[in-house]
């Protein structure tokens, strides 16, 4: 039994002692020379740093918070003789662990009022930050970065079709990223330690595909001298990415139906088929089924194809992945090339935003690209940009303006409606948003038709 | 040689990871034979590896450092001596005629993989 006399009045230095012992929070006090007089055991469990080292060194050389230097809450405090509640900031243990952590700090006052020194109360905040990183991470897909919403559809199926057999059809303009999602669907799937093989079906005529794709034997034409292994060959137990499918002709589609249903082939000049162990991902910027339709791509083959079916939206409609995009370009380009290049400036941001990117996200990356060629070092501006950007009539690099993010605005929705002959519903499918918004926009901007 | 410390004031800054000053110092002889002070971004630590670099510094002494920038300044091989504190031209004084951390200068926390030098 617990004697009720001991829990009841004012409490003793000894159960003060047992309840900061107690809490998860880390507790230290100092005194007028800014050294440690206390230190609990959240604070030895969060630092890294036992109490028998912590007391009587400086806070700043156990505590080794980012706020130390410039922003000391607990100097503040002392200064100030007001308390700080909840900042965020970190600390580095003594793993060169970087903890987030958030403090409050308050002047130590003993029982006759007489101030002793500061106390400062930390809280591990690195499962909150854990959490915010994972949910960040949904924008994030091996070398896919995105914040759209039309993108974090797919990365939120993309598991799960990764992990199937399906063959998948990814349609979308060039430059969209058709590549790089085949080559994420592989690399999170069960084949990714297998090879992964990518061929341009649009870009070679058709013996040459044959024998790029199945191989050929020695002696099947007149400089075949030896057995030459083809794709779905040397991808054995991977993927194969068969890119712009919608160009092939009508005889190599069906050799490339014949595979797909029978998981066999003959490799030119041979007699004896061939089984195929290999996942099939085909990409293309046209529209398959008005091809099919327009009898220019085989019915039969299209729905072969077509088991799961992504569209990856044109640049144009997810604007908001613009500075994204460009920061991951500028960190690739600023490691293959040695520099030390920090960013983009406001102005060149709203003119890229202004931009309508017929090329997509690879016209965006060569933009920073041919910026990196002119800038040496610090921030590219618009006098780095290719000229067909800082050429453009009202951007925002020519015309004074004084805020960037409206006249990219203004510059979208009028390069969206002069590109539908000023068809406000057309250019608010092409906007990728309600026409609605678009009318309200074009009210609030004070855009005139 | 060439020396590098982070600095705060006229302490050796006790977050290598929020610092903004470099103490670049030369030695010979065992002596500091000249010294200057530099800036630099602390949210960049390429811009950091940039200016060490630039400055033909070999060693870099800062406080408690976390293992993202550690590692990036140790792949560009300069050497790090890390989880040091104390007065920052004291502290280059007894280095440069002694070429070891004392342990006045160490930090709870320093260990001997630390002193990532020689």
């Amino acid at each position: 039994m617990i004697d009720p006399k001991k829990i009841s009045g004012p409490l003793t230095q000894e159960t003060t002692q047992i309840i900061l012992e107690c809490i998860s929070d880390g507790v230290f006090t100092i005194d007028y020379n800014w050294e440690i007089t206390s230190f609990n055991r959240a604070a030895e469990e969060i630092t890294g740093i036992s109490r028998k080292e912590a007391i009587g060194r400086h806070c700043w050389e156990v505590f080794r918070s980012n706020m130390c230097e410039a922003e000391c809450a607990l100097k503040k405090t002392m200064e100030e003789g007001k308390p700080y509640v909840s900042t965020s900031a970190y600390i580095i243990d003594s793993n060169q662990k970087k903890i987030p952590i958030s403090v409050s700090t308050s002047l130590l006052i003993d029982k006759h009022g007489e101030v002793l020194g500061g106390v400062e109360i930390f809280r591990d905040h690195s499962l909150v930050e854990a959490l915010r990183k994972q949910l960040s991470a949904s924008f994030h897909v091996e070398d896919i970065v995105s914040n759209s919403n039309a993108m974090k559809k797919i990365f939120t199926i993309l598991p799960q079709i990764s992990q199937s057999d399906a063959t998948v059809l990814i349609e979308g303009e060039t430059g969209t990223g058709k590549e790089l999602m085949a080559r994420a669907i592989h690399n999170m799937g069960p084949r990714k330690d297998k090879p992964f093989m990518a061929i341009n079906c649009g870009a070679l005529p058709d013996t040459l595909l044959e024998s790029e794709l199945f191989g050929y034997k020695k002696g099947a034409f007149t400089h075949a001298v030896k057995d030459k292994p083809g794709k779905f060959a040397l991808a054995r137990g991977g993927t194969v990415f068969l890119d712009e499918i919608g160009d092939t002709s009508p005889a190599f589609q069906v050799s490339l139906l014949r595979v797909l249903q029978e998981h066999e082939y003959t490799p030119l000049g041979g007699v004896e088929k061939e089984e195929t162990d290999v996942r099939i991902i085909a990409a293309t910027n046209r529209d398959l089924s008005e091809l099919m339709e327009a009898d220019q791509f085989r019915q039969d083959l299209y729905y072969r194809v077509n088991v799961v079916k992504l569209f990856l939206p044109p640049l144009r409609q997810r604007m908001e992945d613009v500075p994204l995009l460009v920061e991951r370009f500028v960190s690739k380009l600023n490691l293959r090339q040695g520099k030390f290049i920090q960013g983009i400036d406001h102005a060149v941001l709203a003119s890229l935003m202004s931009h309508t990117f017929p090329g997509n996200i690879r016209e965006l990356e060569n933009i920073i690209e041919h910026a990196f060629v002119l800038c040496q070092e610090g921030i590219i501006s618009c006098e780095h940009l290719p000229g067909f950007l800082v050429q453009k009539k009202q951007t925002p690099c020519q015309a004074p303006v004084d805020d960037p993010v409206k006249a990219a605005q203004i510059n979208l929705i009028s390069d969206a409606l002069a590109r539908n002959n000023y068809n406000r519903n057309a250019a608010a499918k092409d906007l990728g948003i309600h026409k609605s918004t678009l009318f309200r926009r074009i009210k609030k901007l004070g855009i005139k038709l | 040689m060439k020396l590098a410390v982070t600095v705060w004031g006229n302490r050796i800054s006790p977050v290598f990871d929020a610092a903004s000053t470099l103490l670049v110092a030369e030695i010979s002889d065992k002596k500091i034979s000249r010294h200057y002070y530099t800036d630099f971004d602390p949210e960049s630590p390429v811009d950091l590896i940039h200016t060490l670099k630039k400055h033909h510094v070999n060693i870099l002494v800062c406080g408690a450092i976390s293992k993202t920038p550690a590692s990036l300044i140790l792949d560009q091989h300069i050497h790090l001596i890390s989880f040091v504190t104390g007065n920052a031209r004291q502290f280059l004084d007894s280095f440069a005629l002694a070429r070891t951390v004392e342990k006045k200068n160490r930090m709870p926390g320093f260990k001997q993989s630390c002193m990532n030098v020689y």
